[in-house]
């Protein structure tokens, strides 16, 4: 029996929802390719005629774009590596080493989990500037990379790694470390991706951290770089849409690319 | 895994067992040096972090010098100070609104993914596009769509012969804003748990309800919303806490610099920020407003599980 038959109403649910979604992408890329006077027109055009690169241009002109692209990616992969690190350092030593106390961490990390810790920016600042780290790149990560989620995440997967796997690599006299490399790693894989991708755009959502504890442009990534944009008196919007199309592009390449591996690191986030 | 079947383990000797007693002792030196770097940045981040946070909540701190102890002044403070009550009064305007939003949408979605038509991955590879964009640009379009003078959505509705609206300049429109924005952001990761959620309901009972004469629509009502509790239930705690704590999306939308419409949607982590970050800084009285804000969180939590030992039903033992 089928029940999820498809009527008209799916495909006309189906076509609202997904234009409604692309919707502001499109007006954020027609914006783009306006100059400033089309933005200000009493009955706005939908479609800039004639197109221009204005925007891009003043885009380039008023901030270090490619530095902050620059900096996003770097930023972004060392929060993935570091986390991915630290998590499975401490998931390997919780669910395959299981040294005595283990579950007292398990449950100081899974109440960690629900404590809400990130809203404390006066500490966490304080921490950098007494570390002399403010206006670095290390300063927006930092904090964020001892991740508790992802050590839950990796301790449920490495739990799942075969006894007799590790056993055997013991008597053959292996170090932890390599076991950790060589077998426990690759057999999680899919637990690794998830959190590394988890980590990536957890770090493209920050706004708040970032302003806080670096004023320098030159070492801020895209999300809060872009927000100076935004004009105290007047915004010019061809100019803001610009910088929005340009850093979304290669986000939306990258998710099309690794589509697979996104859908399923979002399912893992709910915690099962 | 190819290896699997060349690496058994073999029956371990006499020797080897002593050995292997000294072994695990040095494995669990190893493990604990394998956890110092997580229980180092948790002692600093979260457990100092904190306690440094709480003792100034009892003092008198700028930006600059050093802070001076006043005892439980901030909190009396706290209670007279008619900017926090509007700070509350709009997050949890913010958490009734979109967190129901928030569900609705992702449940539709969710439902729509069960079904299998043509263009079905297209149609999941939009739904999940908001999720992973640069927030800031997404909050920049709706922004833009909704200016007063020359957004595409004032235009619409001058178009049809009505009077555009000041969408910023009032409380129900910054909700409005703010919601659709944080609609936006937020349903695709929900959507994809939700969706898990469904594929875990045995068909069977689907049959069965259809055989009783139950629609589509009574059987969502009777089977799928009831027995997508754990899902459901996560969802809804992760969406509160995350619009509890929401301070990207009224940033950007009122800068602080624009005093007049910030109040139509300040959040209490945007106050918060305010009093930390922007002037002179009352960065102890802001260590007590966070304290405010983290207590809500983790009463919320409570809260929820608590509902969920009576309501939400893992199982069969439901």
């Amino acid at each position: 029996m089928d029940f999820h038959r498809v009527r008209w109403w799916t495909y006309a649910t189906v076509i609202v929802v997904g234009l409604l979604v692309l919707a502001p992408f499109a007006w954020m890329v027609a914006t783009a390719l306006m100059s400033t006077t089309q933005t200000l027109q009493a009955t706005p055009s939908v479609i800039p005629s004639p197109p221009t690169l204005q925007g891009v241009q003043e885009v380039f002109a008023k901030l270090p774009f490619l530095r902050l692209l620059g900096n996003t990616v770097v930023v972004s992969l060392g929060r993935a590596l570091a986390t991915l690190v630290i998590a499975s350092l401490a998931a390997y030593a919780l669910a395959i080493i299981k040294v005595p106390g283990a579950r007292i961490i398990l449950v100081l990390v899974l109440m960690l989990i629900m404590v809400p810790g990130d809203i404390f920016i006066i500490p966490s600042f304080s921490i950098m500037a007494k570390l002399h780290l403010t206006n670095t790149l290390v300063a927006l990560v930092l904090p964020n990379v001892f991740d508790v989620f992802g050590v839950f995440l990796l301790y449920q997967f490495f739990r799942g790694v075969p006894r007799e796997l590790i056993e055997a690599a013991r008597i053959d006299g292996a170090s932890h470390l390599r076991i950790l490399f060589t077998i426990v790693v690759p057999i999680s894989r899919g637990g690794l991706i998830a959190l590394a991708i988890l980590a990536v755009l957890n770090e493209w959502k920050e706004l708040l951290w970032p302003i806080v504890v670096n004023n320098d442009v030159d070492q801020l990534t895209l999300g809060p770089g872009l927000a100076l944009l935004r004009g105290t008196a007047v915004t010019d919007w061809n100019v803001l849409m610009s910088a929005g199309a340009l850093a979304t592009l290669p986000m939306i390449v990258i998710f099309l690319l690794l589509q697979r591996h996104f859908v399923s690191s979002f399912a893992r986030s709910g915690l099962k | 895994m190819s290896t699997t079947t060349s690496l058994r383990v073999p029956d371990a000797p006499p020797v080897l067992r002593r050995g292997k007693r000294r072994r695990s002792r040095r494995g669990a030196l190893t493990g604990y040096l394998f956890l110092v770097p997580l229980l180092f940045g948790l002692a600093v981040f979260r457990f100092y972090g904190f306690g440094y946070n709480v003792w100034l909540s009892f003092t008198k701190a700028g930006a600059f010098g050093p802070a001076r102890f006043i005892g439980l002044d901030n909190y009396v403070a706290l209670i007279s100070d008619s900017q926090l009550g509007v700070a509350l009064v709009n997050t949890f305007r913010f958490v009734v609104v979109a967190v129901p939003a928030v569900v609705i949408v992702s449940l539709l979605c969710a439902t729509l993914m069960q079904h299998r038509f043509r263009g079905e991955s297209v149609f999941r590879a939009i739904l999940f596009l908001p999720a992973v964009c640069l927030p800031t640009a997404i909050i920049f379009v709706f922004g833009w769509l909704f200016q007063t003078q020359y957004g595409l959505v004032n235009a619409t509705i001058r178009s049809i012969g009505a009077s555009p609206v000041s969408w910023l300049g009032s409380t129900t429109g910054v909700t409005v804003v703010v919601t659709l924005i944080v609609l936006y952001l937020s349903f695709s990761v929900p959507t994809i748990i939700l969706y898990a959620g469904m594929q875990d309901i045995p068909t069977e009972f689907y049959e069965a309800a259809t055989l009783d004469g139950a629609g589509p629509v009574r059987r969502f009502f009777k089977i799928t919303l009831p027995l997508l509790g754990p899902s459901l239930f996560f969802v809804v705690l992760t969406t509160t806490i995350s619009v509890l704590k929401l301070f990207d999306v009224v940033y950007l939308l009122l800068p602080p610099e624009q005093s007049t419409s910030v109040n139509f949607g300040m959040t209490v982590l945007y106050y918060y920020y305010q009093l930390a970050f922007v002037g002179i800084g009352q960065r102890g009285y802001a260590a007590a407003v966070s304290l405010v804000l983290f207590v809500l969180i983790l009463v919320v939590s409570l809260v929820f599980f608590r509902l969920q030992r009576r309501f939400v039903h893992y199982g069969e033992d439901g």
